[in-house]
């Protein structure tokens, strides 16, 4: 996956992803779309893990491994992006997005330093679900992939 | 339709079944074939899609995401899969 990918391509930078994420400090984990195709119903994404984060004083003391939980949070974002890419209307209608399902495996770790490119693919896509399949490598080596169910549930009804 | 058609969607019936009864986490003989997913079994739409999701990978098809919606019982998703592996 990464070999043809150019991390420093900015197709939406950090203060646009800002926009069109429901979450906001310090639980966006989305730091650059660097991809962004609607056709092939795809985007690639770069989180940089950075030593500062607070989950890395619990988790572990001494030992710092970024939350598989995380990554998992960061590849579900990752998929709010792609509905924004292919369905931007309602996107911008700010509904809701419920995490359903999910089945991952976990291949190595994740410490600070760390670069993560989270490629996330659309499998299905109705009007208020849909089912993405989501990779996450670090240095092309893949640190986890997951298949990942969600809702979209319009605001006011 | 011959008896080996209907001997195939029987076999696709009895699948679709124990993907539904997995998800929907009730008994398969509690599961009627004409049965609503949504009205009568309660599924949501997320767990829907996860059933339509088993069923491509069992047969290694694509089922149209416009299908998915209006395909809502045993009976009509072993219709469409069974359609779905002719064309294959």
């Amino acid at each position: 996956m990464t070999r043809s990918v150019n991390v420093h391509h900015t197709v939406w930078d950090s203060r646009q992803i800002q926009e069109m994420l429901p979450q906001r400090y310090p639980f966006i984990m989305i730091d650059r779309v660097i991809k962004a195709d609607r056709r092939t119903g795809k985007v690639v994404c770069v989180k940089n893990v950075t030593g500062n984060e607070g989950h890395f004083l619990g988790h572990f003391p001494d030992n710092p491994i970024m939350p598989g939980a995380l990554i998992l949070e960061a590849m579900g974002q990752a998929g709010i992006l792609l509905y924004w890419l292919l369905r931007p209307e309602q996107a911008a209608k700010r509904p809701l997005y419920l995490m359903g399902t999910i089945k991952a495996t976990f291949k190595r770790t994740v410490v600070p330093g760390d670069q993560l490119i989270i490629e996330v693919t659309k499998d299905k896509l109705l009007d208020n679900v849909g089912r993405i399949l989501a990779r996450a490598e670090v240095n092309g080596c893949l640190v986890m992939e997951s298949t990942m169910s969600f809702g979209v549930i319009k605001k006011n009804g | 339709m011959s008896k080996k058609m209907t001997g195939n969607n029987d076999a696709i019936k009895k699948e679709v079944r124990k993907i539904l009864a997995e998800v929907a986490e009730i008994p398969e003989k509690k599961i009627k074939d004409d049965a609503d997913f949504y009205e009568d079994i309660g599924i949501d739409s997320m767990q829907g899609l996860e059933i339509f999701a088993s069923i491509e990978k069992k047969y290694k098809i694509r089922i149209p995401e416009e299908k998915m919606p209006v395909t809502r019982s045993v009976v009509k998703v072993s219709e469409l899969v069974a359609a779905l592996i002719k064309k294959k």
